[in-house]
């Protein structure tokens, strides 16, 4: 089913905005019960240490304090240790992991103490006043220190410091590579990098040891699986647990696992018989919440003198942390299963290693992996192109995937016009005149280039069977139900949590058109376990609009059929002959024959004698659970015009230009807010963002002052222009659009960067591309 | 200590102890949350008020230093209905998660007061203290264009249009 015209599609203003605009808005912090107590953590300054000793009493002694827990006595309270919920192979090592550290720390940050006080300060203090004597161990804090044979190893009962490994594998890769007439290498280096939302992560936990009921309100993306995961390591019926989403600053992946944190508020809530806020503060965010990205990939590609490439291999590793986040090695699987991106690439096998390092855990943040496949494919192919004298959007297209479904390594890409897409791009590149504006650059002596990306994406991950076969321990459907009520007006009732992305207007648009209504007739409702429909997972994976988009749409469209057989009812007509228009019903052709569906609402739940059919159900609701056959492939072309000064290494980005395609768009405004701030993040990781760590281990990047988020004086002003192939599986043709944005602009980047400096022959085979980097790379090329 | 403030008009006395940010002061004392603390160092700018008229990052200045001072959060930017520029971000989504949007607004805000028609080169250096990590600045920096150019033309109404591509 595709919808075209009407309020999907529409540029509307989000129903969002007036609250966040006027200070109206409720984040975690703002939230204050009454006897509320706050939380601070103990964390290890060392980045490897056996705890010897651990002494709260003072802490526990000092006035205001309610409250002092250690690793060991979190440990007593709970039936398990964090829960893992992605296993990319059976019975393969697992890190055991308690929300504080029992007897070693293993990481700069690693809580192992925690005081619930009557504030932040109090406890703050109480924290100075815990003795802890440690034994410092040695670190790794590098994939080869890692790996080295006599390394240190994190978890004494693992035979070295791999944490799994896993393949990606399709076709006759020895064949393709013995038949090869062109084989080329590469080895990529990505640093740690993370989401870095501007509000950090927190919970508010009120336990009730009369009915031992947990209340937590949680600034989370997955309420549904923090509830369930909450009710496995406490050792509760779900029922027992009640997760609360309030407004959310921001994401981007790292507000989706279970947090040992969460459960630490939980356990002091129960200690002290108080509600307990924790929020992390800004610097402790920086080893707290996950980190992401930080992978080696070494490849070898084979192909023909045509360009035609014909078979991929090698490695990628994932440099972990000490422990797992809740999704494990999972982010770097997906690295190598999306590495063929948009190109039909007949044989592959990559191996996947992760290896755990004396670090924060490795866990989600916006691209999932992607941005690194992205990474390698476009490197790939530019390197063929110039490797043998062609056109690099020639070797493009003769790769691109062109005919669907096709079944990748991993996924089925469900539809796709990549040539299309890539002519978009460079359309726009032309009427933005890049050429000629390099051109002149260059004859003034200044170094500009332009630099391309094409990627595709796996968004709408949500058939349960399909997450579920790739290891993870969970469903991915979405649950709605969509009200009318006794004034006709709509209420959406979802799973999926509002964070920044305009979830709310999204679903409001899709209801609003599926029952001909005015857009301000519709409330949409959620983040709330109690009351909310489920949902599989979480808000993640470019899953909401699509899928819960497409929950939204059947849904509306049953209860628009209900509304229309109460009416013809009324009219004594046949539904077919009836239409609603900005929530009138009338007979079509027949004016003054209508009733509104104030007038409806009123039948189905207050006065139904005479209006309401006998055979129909009172109430007007609906409700649906969806679970997608497939995942839905959304595409687009990313081209960046930059200039490098060659005096000092900086980049300055002049020009970014966007082709995307991401199906039926429900509100282009939104679709490109979200191309525009992954863009900004991609902007982030290419050119300035990495968590630094010293050769001892010691966690050097703790603040905004040395983890260096792009500002509006280094990000350019964007132009984007969409397509629109529908997911034909997918009620309403929506495909994800949330993480677009982010994931081809690191190659883009790259590329430009490697065109202004065609003289210097300059390679980018990492991230990020600091200064640095970038003039010992242009001297070395100077001297050659 | 005792220390009085007008803030959104209002004038409070209040006891807070000195260690106490004016940030801090403003939403758990007077309960005016709309002051975002993102990063407590002065790096973010989302905590930014109008402290006597000027940009202030309220996680940097003390309560007691504000003592005396007139102070204007997000809260009194409008009572019922939104000011042109926050009309403006709305029309233009010039927000995302909305946290940093207080702090964009107060700048944004003694921008247009002080120079009623800057450039597009001003309006972000004026912001660049400012971080968002939703938006990618584009539409904040459209979203005061437009209320600058609103100011101009008080009858300015011209629908949102889709970036230059």
């Amino acid at each position: 089913m595709t919808v075209a015209g009407g309020v999907i599609g529409a540029r509307v203003s989000r129903a969002e905005d007036v609250r966040l605009l006027t200070g109206r808005a409720v984040f975690i912090d703002d939230l204050r019960p009454p006897g509320v107590l706050e939380a601070a953590i103990l964390r290890s300054p060392h980045p490897h240490a056996r705890i010897v000793r651990l002494d709260t009493t003072a802490a526990a002694a000092h006035p205001g304090v309610f409250a002092v827990v250690t690793g060991a006595d979190v440990k007593s309270l709970v039936r398990r240790p964090q829960p893992l919920i992605w296993r990319l192979a059976p019975g393969g090592p697992e890190t055991v992991a308690y929300p504080l550290a029992v007897d070693k720390v293993l990481y700069t940050g690693h809580g192992l103490a925690a005081v619930a006080a009557v504030d932040r300060a109090t406890a703050e203090d109480a924290l100075e006043l815990i003795d802890v004597e440690y034994e410092p161990l040695p670190a790794v804090t590098t994939l080869e220190q890692a790996l080295a044979p006599d390394a240190p190893r994190l978890h004494e009962d693992w035979p070295d410091n791999v944490a799994g490994r896993a393949v990606v594998a399709q076709g006759d890769v020895e064949a393709a590579f013995a038949g090869a007439d062109v084989v080329l290498r590469e080895t990529f280096r990505f640093a740690r990098q993370w989401g870095a939302s501007l509000e950090t992560r927190g919970v508010v936990a009120t336990w009730d040891p009369f009915t031992s009921h947990l209340d937590a309100w949680v600034n989370t993306q997955s309420p549904h699986l923090i509830r369930e995961l909450f009710a496995e390591v406490l050792g509760l019926s779900v029922d027992k647990v009640r997760v609360r989403v309030p407004d959310i600053g921001g994401g981007f992946g790292s507000k989706s696992g279970f947090y040992g944190d969460q459960v630490v508020a939980a356990v002091l809530s129960r200690v002290s018989g108080r509600p307990v806020k924790f929020l992390e503060d800004r610097r402790e965010s920086f080893v707290a919440t996950v980190h992401a990205r930080e992978q080696r990939i070494d490849v070898e590609v084979a192909a023909r003198t045509d360009g035609t490439i014909t078979g991929l291999r090698g490695t990628v590793h994932g440099v972990l942390g000490a422990n797992f986040s809740t999704v494990g090695l999972s982010p770097c699987w997906t690295t190598a299963a999306i590495m063929t991106g948009p190109y039909a690439i007949p044989a592959v096998e990559l191996d996947v290693v992760g290896v755990v390092t004396n670090k924060p855990p490795y866990g989600a943040y916006r691209g999932y992996g992607l941005p690194k496949a992205n990474f390698v494919h476009e490197h790939v192919v530019e390197a063929l192109a110039r490797h043998l004298g062609l056109d690099p959007h020639e070797v493009r297209r003769r790769n691109f995937v062109t005919e669907f479904p096709y079944q990748s390594p991993v996924f089925v890409y469900d539809s796709g016009r990549y040539a299309e897409c890539l002519d978009l791009c460079r359309d726009a590149v032309r009427r933005a005149g890049w050429a000629d504006r390099v051109a002149r650059a260059r004859a003034e002596g200044a170094h500009m280039g332009i630099g391309y990306a094409f990627h595709n994406e796996v968004s709408a991950f949500a058939p349960s069977r399909i997450v579920n076969m790739s290891g993870l321990d969970h469903s991915g459907f979405d649950e709605a139900a969509v009200r009318i009520d006794s004034s006709g007006r709509v209420t959406v009732h979802t799973g999926q949590t509002s964070m920044g992305q305009g979830i709310h207007t999204a679903l409001a648009q899709v209801a609003a058109h599926a029952l001909d209504v005015p857009l301000d007739h519709v409330t949409v409702v959620s983040g709330d376990t109690d009351s909310a429909p489920y949902t599989g997972y979480g808000t993640a994976a470019s899953r909401a609009a699509a899928v819960g988009g497409a929950a939204v749409l059947n849904a509306a469209t049953r209860l628009r059929a209900k509304v229309l057989r109460i009416a013809a009812h009324v009219f004594e007509a046949s539904p077919d002959d009836l239409e609603i228009s900005d929530g009138v019903v009338s007979v079509k052709g027949v004016p003054g024959r209508s009733v509104t569906l104030a007038a409806i609402g009123d039948a189905a739940y207050r006065r139904p004698h005479g209006v309401l059919p006998d055979d129909e159900e009172p109430t007007l609701h609906e409700r649906e659970v969806y679970d997608p056959v497939n995942v839905a492939t959304a595409f687009g072309c990313t081209a960046v015009l930059a200039s490098v000064d060659v005096e000092t290494g900086a980049v300055e980005l002049l020009g970014y230009l966007i082709a995307h395609d991401c199906g039926t768009m429900i509100n282009p405004m939104i679709v490109e807010g979200q191309l525009q701030g992954g863009a900004a993040q991609a902007i982030g990781g290419a050119l300035y963002e990495r968590l630094a760590y010293d050769a001892s281990g010691e966690a050097l990047t703790r603040s905004f002052a040395e983890y260096l988020l792009p500002t509006a004086g280094v990000v350019p002003p964007f132009g984007i222009n969409h397509m629109e192939t529908p997911a034909d599986h997918i009620p309403g043709g929506f495909k994800g659009a949330g993480e677009a944005g982010v994931i081809g602009g690191g190659a883009a980047i790259a590329h430009a960067v490697e065109d202004a400096l065609a003289e210097f022959g300059v390679r980018i085979t990492s991230l990020p591309i600091t200064p640095p980097d970038l003039l010992a790379a242009i001297r070395a090329g100077a001297e050659r | 200590m005792k220390i009085t403030v007008t803030v959104n008009g209002q004038t409070s006395t209040a006891d807070c102890e000195p260690r106490r940010t004016l940030a801090d002061f403003l939403r758990h004392d007077l309960g005016l949350t709309g002051v975002h603390v993102g990063c407590e160092h002065g790096a973010c700018g989302s905590c930014t008020v109008l402290l006597d008229g000027a940009t202030a990052r309220s996680c940097c200045v003390l309560a007691v230093q504000a003592d005396g001072s007139e102070i204007t959060t997000v809260e009194g930017l409008a009572t019922t209905s939104l000011s042109p520029l926050q009309e403006s971000f709305r029309r233009h989504h010039a927000l995302q998660c909305g946290f940093c949007t207080p702090g964009m607004l107060a700048v944004a805000t003694e921008l247009l007061r002080d120079n009623p028609s800057p450039t597009e080169a001003e309006i972000r250096t004026a912001i660049s203290g400012n971080l968002c990590r939703c938006t990618g600045y584009h539409n904040i920096v459209t979203a005061i264009a437009a209320a600058r150019d609103q100011g101009d033309s008080p009858n300015a109404d011209t629908p949102p249009q889709p970036p230059e591509a």
